[in-house]
């Protein structure tokens, strides 16, 4: 059996698929408690248990295997934020998704914040490639939740005239902004804060 | 980083005194809009991730501080940019200026970052309409855009 390798074309076996998954999942367990600047090849290779020569077989250098990780995170990301934003058709249902969120970070107190949203503050200015495909990525769970906003302006929840769009990003930026406010403070308050008054204001809008 | 910090801090420290209503609340958030979408500002630099965690929490907190006390002066002179919010919108009377700092904050921080990833500052404004929107008119954002404007690709395995 074979799979195709997005990056480089390839036909992999299973046995290749496997390692590469393996590679691109220490790799990104890694990025996301150091951070991509501070993950080495070599700490990758040490979490992954593969050799260079496997490594290098996969991936060019580290910009490749940042897109790879990118892929494999944003698929996580969006398969979770689908699955809990798909249906939700009221801002009870938006309210528990910002619970599920915020109550996930306070397990960790707030230490490492988003998969995505840490990607997309580091990687974003020195590889275009990354950065249209995170650009892509966020575009998608903003249209999940604008598609949410919209469900909520046709049930009478949220004004006609409200630009769903508009405030799917604007709730979209105070998730990643509270969760680097959130990281820094080692603690989801912030977090916390910024999603309520967020969801607040957009609540506010359903109000004659 | 200290520097970017000190630097972001001093100049918050001018320009947030001398927001006096809500239309100078509009001329800040231009002016911070501007900043953060200069590559490498002092704004830019100071929002990003990296860097010593102590120094990164006692600049937001300061920043966060000099926000709120902006707000509530605001408040407490009753001169914001209410009149022109439409009857739905979250009244300036129900705001908590702490709260909404930290929102203003977080739409800072969040709204940047996909600013920069997209190539364009309408995702940071369209934060900063919904977090300023108690105090100030929404600013002329461009044409409506849709998120999804074209069909996203199938993610590679």
């Amino acid at each position: 059996m074979t799979t195709a390798d997005s990056h480089n074309g390839r036909r992999l076996t299973a046995r290749g698929a496997k390692t590469r998954t393996r590679i691109v999942t220490a790799a990104s367990d890694l990025m996301y408690v150091k951070g991509v600047r501070a993950t080495t090849l070599d700490d990758v290779l040490a979490a992954s248990g593969v050799s260079k020569s496997q490594l290098y077989h996969h991936f060019d250098g580290k910009d490749a295997l940042v897109r790879a990780v990118i892929d494999h995170v944003g698929e996580r990301v969006i398969e979770r934020e689908r699955e809990a934003l798909g249906h939700v058709s009221t801002i009870r249902g938006l309210r528990r998704w910002r619970d599920a969120l915020v109550q996930n970070n306070a397990l960790r107190h707030g230490a490492y914040g988003c998969a995505l949203g840490s990607l997309a503050s580091e990687v974003s200015d020195h590889d275009a490639v990354a950065r249209e495909a995170l650009s892509r990525l966020f575009n998608e769970w903003q249209g999940l939740l604008a598609g949410v906003l919209r469900r909520l302006q046709d049930g009478g929840g949220l004004a006609p005239e409200a630009s769903a769009d508009q405030l799917a990003t604007g709730l979209m930026a105070a998730l990643q902004g509270g969760y680097m406010l959130a990281q820094t403070a080692r603690d989801v308050t912030p977090m916390a804060t910024a999603l309520d008054m967020a969801l607040a204001h957009i609540e506010s809008l359903s109000k004659d | 980083m200290r520097t970017h910090f000190a630097e972001v801090l001093a100049s918050e420290s001018v320009c947030l005194a001398a927001v006096t209503n809500g239309a100078k609340l509009a001329g800040w958030r231009r002016r911070v809009v501007e900043e953060l979408m200069t590559p490498r500002s002092p704004y830019a630099l100071a929002l990003r991730q990296a860097g010593d965690g102590a120094e990164r929490a006692d600049f937001l907190d300061r920043w966060r501080e000099l926000i709120t006390e902006t707000l509530d002066r605001l408040l407490r002179s009753g001169s914001t940019g209410d009149t022109h919010c439409s009857s739905g919108q979250t009244r300036k009377a129900d705001a908590d200026p702490r709260k909404t700092a930290v929102l203003i904050l977080a739409a800072l921080h969040g709204g940047s970052t996909l600013s920069q990833i997209a190539k364009d500052p309408w995702p940071l404004n369209a934060a900063l309409d919904l977090a300023l929107a108690p105090f100030v008119a929404t600013e002329d954002n461009g044409p409506a855009r849709t998120v999804m404007s074209s069909p996203i690709g199938t993610m590679s395995p």
